[in-house]
């Protein structure tokens, strides 16, 4: 049995006409530069996850490096954040010259919320937690620990659209947040795509002005800015699967549930992570940690399950962050897991059947 | 909104032409599963590097984007200066200053490009690149830019974002700096239907650079060599204009028929766009230079023709430069030119009839 990691092909090209049909309005108006497609994809997606002020830009790294620069962060200054997590998240504080400060995760590949207080430094502007795997950290504490030393939160729900929190949606906790939407991700279009959203009325004008090269109007810029835009194409595209999300979530819950329980049996070799009742996962990765993971691993690929790794080298150990003088043994719990991660086919197309070849797969295996 | 008889721009009809091409191009992607990167981006790159008789090009999210990319991956440090006109899109400029160093301008020729003459005045020891920019779809003096660069071994990226297949002495623009960056913006000759950019260059280590620099400075999915940004063309778009691409001179052809017949018309009352010695124009912008200029746009607008002015505040004036401390009298030809600038409509659509009605308007303006 094939299981797959992608699932653009069954999403986009079967059958892809409905999507054409969606966008011959936008190819007939022209509007191929922000425009009326755009506007009302964010107003959507603003009142599905319940935030005041949507954006549409260029890719999640771009919303990360807008929602930073948003906040008026200078050389110098510090970004908390977790060295288990993708490139972008630390690329986009340096991008904007501030300096990357890690944090340990925790059992759930979250941030550990325990360990941030002692990060914190003079020059501390801003923590930047991660919903990783499109699982959600203890946002609470991490919010508590921020208003206690004054600092700002922006939320990378970049893996985490649809994500929720006692029923509140990711990227709708922290002062300004950013959402991918790169065809990996939960809500995905066909190339790249990015949101922000926020409450606050003046970052949100500032990052509309900022993301289209800082002009007030045609004739005049006020600051330099970047281009930054959604495309009208990708924002069609999201309109629609943003209409199924909910079902490509259900669908994922009930793979990644029946995963948990059947990988319950190789406990000791197989640690699945807390899945706590308040929150509602939407499954970007299902991520788990196995023991000899260097053997697992080519064995899952015979046997046709197209699992991965998220990634095998911390970040604070990637070539990019020797300036930031970190070391091996500086985040154990992160560089443990790093060694044992696997990330398993959860997908909305993955079906009842498949979840049962890969646990006897990993049954297999071990016994 | 005022409606125009004669509007400043059309999606072009050719593109309406090749319809069926170009959606079995955007079927193929969708098949393929391949939304980011992948064969079609590499195939276009290769395709176009040849158009433009460049070593390597490389698509990116924009050409705003195209330039900031190649000012990161030259190095430069706070206090660097990058040359570049005042008289271009903000687009030019902003890049120099997030990149982290000071604009310069110098003056413009009669042409309305970078005055080589004035070129080394602005050199100083800090100085690190000069950005020419190709306007309107006219090559710069590149001859006399790139001696003068050569002597003083500063890095020369054009600003080809309007002048895609214009060259100068037969070789295309892209060809002749380190690097050049071009737009692909919906309103421009070569176009996506959203946002792109391309970058072309002949510089070995920037050609090294950047497939890093625009995808997170991964070298591969686990090694990341620098910390950076996501700035991809999407598959999508990519496929599209490889088709694009093959009509490129039929329809660049069609333009500069109609400019010349605007030339040829419309001499007797304003100044007209001629070609210099060894340059092939690509009239990205159809430009005339007209006195009472501001009472003549209004003239044409009001008798339902979209002219337009590209661009009225020139970049020293904007807000965003003000801490660079330059004054209305810095630029005495810029001024001058800016002054009597107009772009009148050319594209696809527009009729000899249409052009010969804004014509006999420019005639009984001036009568």
């Amino acid at each position: 049995m094939k299981v797959q990691y992608s699932y653009l092909k069954e999403q986009f090209s079967n059958p892809m006409e409905v999507y054409f049909e969606d966008l011959r309005p936008l190819i007939a108006s022209g509007e191929f530069t922000f425009g009326p497609f755009v506007e009302a994809f964010e107003k959507k997606f603003a009142s599905y996850i319940g935030a005041k002020h949507v954006i549409g830009t260029s890719n999640g790294t771009d919303a990360l490096i807008l929602s930073l620069k948003s906040l008026g962060l200078k050389a110098g200054d510090e970004v908390i954040t977790v060295p288990n997590t993708f490139y972008a998240t630390v690329g986009s504080i340096v991008a904007i010259g501030a300096c990357p400060v890690f944090v340990d995760c925790n059992e759930r590949y979250q941030i550990d919320a325990e360990k941030i207080e002692a990060a914190i430094s003079s020059k501390t502007k801003a923590i930047l937690p991660v919903h990783w795997a499109g699982c959600s950290p203890d946002i609470e504490a991490v919010l508590d620990i921020a208003q206690k030393y004054g600092l700002d939160v922006v939320e990378d729900a970049c893996p985490a659209t649809g994500a929720t929190i006692n029923g509140k949606f990711a990227g709708t906790f922290g002062k300004v947040n950013a959402f991918s939407m790169h065809p990996l991700k939960p809500l995905n279009v066909m190339g790249d795509g990015g949101l922000i959203a926020t409450n606050d009325d003046s970052v949100a004008e500032f990052i509309r002005i900022y993301q289209n090269h800082g002009m007030v109007d045609r004739d005049h810029n006020s600051m330099w800015g970047i281009n930054s835009r959604l495309q009208p194409i990708q924002a069609v595209i999201a309109s629609r699967v943003l209409d199924e999300i909910e079902d490509s979530i259900r669908a994922r819950n009930r793979n990644a549930s029946r995963l948990d329980e059947g990988l319950k049996q190789l406990e000791g070799r197989i640690q699945v992570p807390l899945r706590p009742q308040t929150n509602r996962e939407v499954y970007q990765l299902y991520q788990i940690g196995a023991k000899r993971r260097e053997e697992l691993l080519p064995y899952l690929i015979s046997k046709g399950i197209e699992a991965k790794i998220h990634y095998p080298v911390p970040l604070h150990l990637q070539k990019a962050a020797e300036e930031l003088g970190y070391k091996t043994g500086d985040f154990p719990v992160c560089e443990r897991q790093a060694g044992e991660i696997v990330t398993l086919p959860a997908h909305q197309y993955i079906t009842e059947e498949q979840v049962d070849y890969m646990v006897s797969v990993m049954c297999e295996f071990y016994s | 909104m005022t409606s125009y008889t004669i509007s400043y721009s059309a999606l072009s009809t050719e593109v309406a032409q090749h319809k069926a091409e170009l959606m079995s191009a955007v079927e193929g992607v969708l098949d393929s599963g391949r939304y980011i990167l992948g064969p079609e981006v590499e195939g276009f790159e290769h395709e176009f590097a040849e158009y433009c008789q460049a070593k390597f090009a490389f698509g990116v999210s924009n050409g705003t984007s195209a330039l900031h990319l190649v000012l990161r991956g030259i190095g430069l440090v706070p206090g660097d200066e990058v040359i570049t006109v005042p008289n271009s899109f903000i687009a030019t400029v902003s890049p120099i200053a997030l990149a982290g160093a000071k604009p310069v301008f110098v003056d413009i020729g009669d042409d309305g490009n970078m005055d080589p003459q004035r070129l080394e005045d602005a050199i100083t020891d800090r100085t690190r690149a000069i950005i020419p920019v190709h306007l309107t779809g006219r090559p710069a003096k590149m001859n006399d830019i790139l001696a003068i660069a050569q002597k003083r071994n500063l890095f020369v990226l054009e600003d080809a974002a309007q002048a895609v297949g214009a060259s100068l002495d037969g070789k295309r623009v892209g060809s002749w700096g380190h690097a050049a960056c071009f737009s692909l913006h919906p309103l421009k000759n070569l176009h996506a239907f959203g946002d792109g950019g391309m970058i072309t260059s002949q510089d070995p280590d920037l050609i090294a650079l950047l497939p890093r620099l625009r995808n997170h400075g991964l070298a591969n999915r686990e090694q990341c060599d620098f910390w950076s940004f996501n700035s991809r063309l999407d598959s999508m778009h990519a496929a599209m204009l490889r088709i694009q691409l093959r009509y490129l001179d039929e329809w660049t052809e069609a333009r500069r028929k109609l400019a010349f017949r605007y030339n040829d018309l419309l001499h007797p009352y304003v100044e007209v766009p001629n070609e210099g010695l060894g340059e092939r124009c690509v009239f990205q912008t159809y430009v005339i230079k007209a006195e009472r200029r501001n009472e003549l746009k209004q003239y044409l607008n009001e008798h339902g023709v979209e002219a337009l002015i590209h661009y009225e505040t020139p970049i020293h004036l904007q807000p965003a430069a003000k801490s660079l401390g330059y004054s209305a009298s810095d630029f005495p030809k810029t001024m001058k030119h800016v002054s009597k600038i107009l772009s009148l409509p050319l594209h696809s659509n527009l009729s000899e009839t249409q052009q010969d009605r804004v014509v006999e308007l420019i005639s009984n303006f001036y009568t």
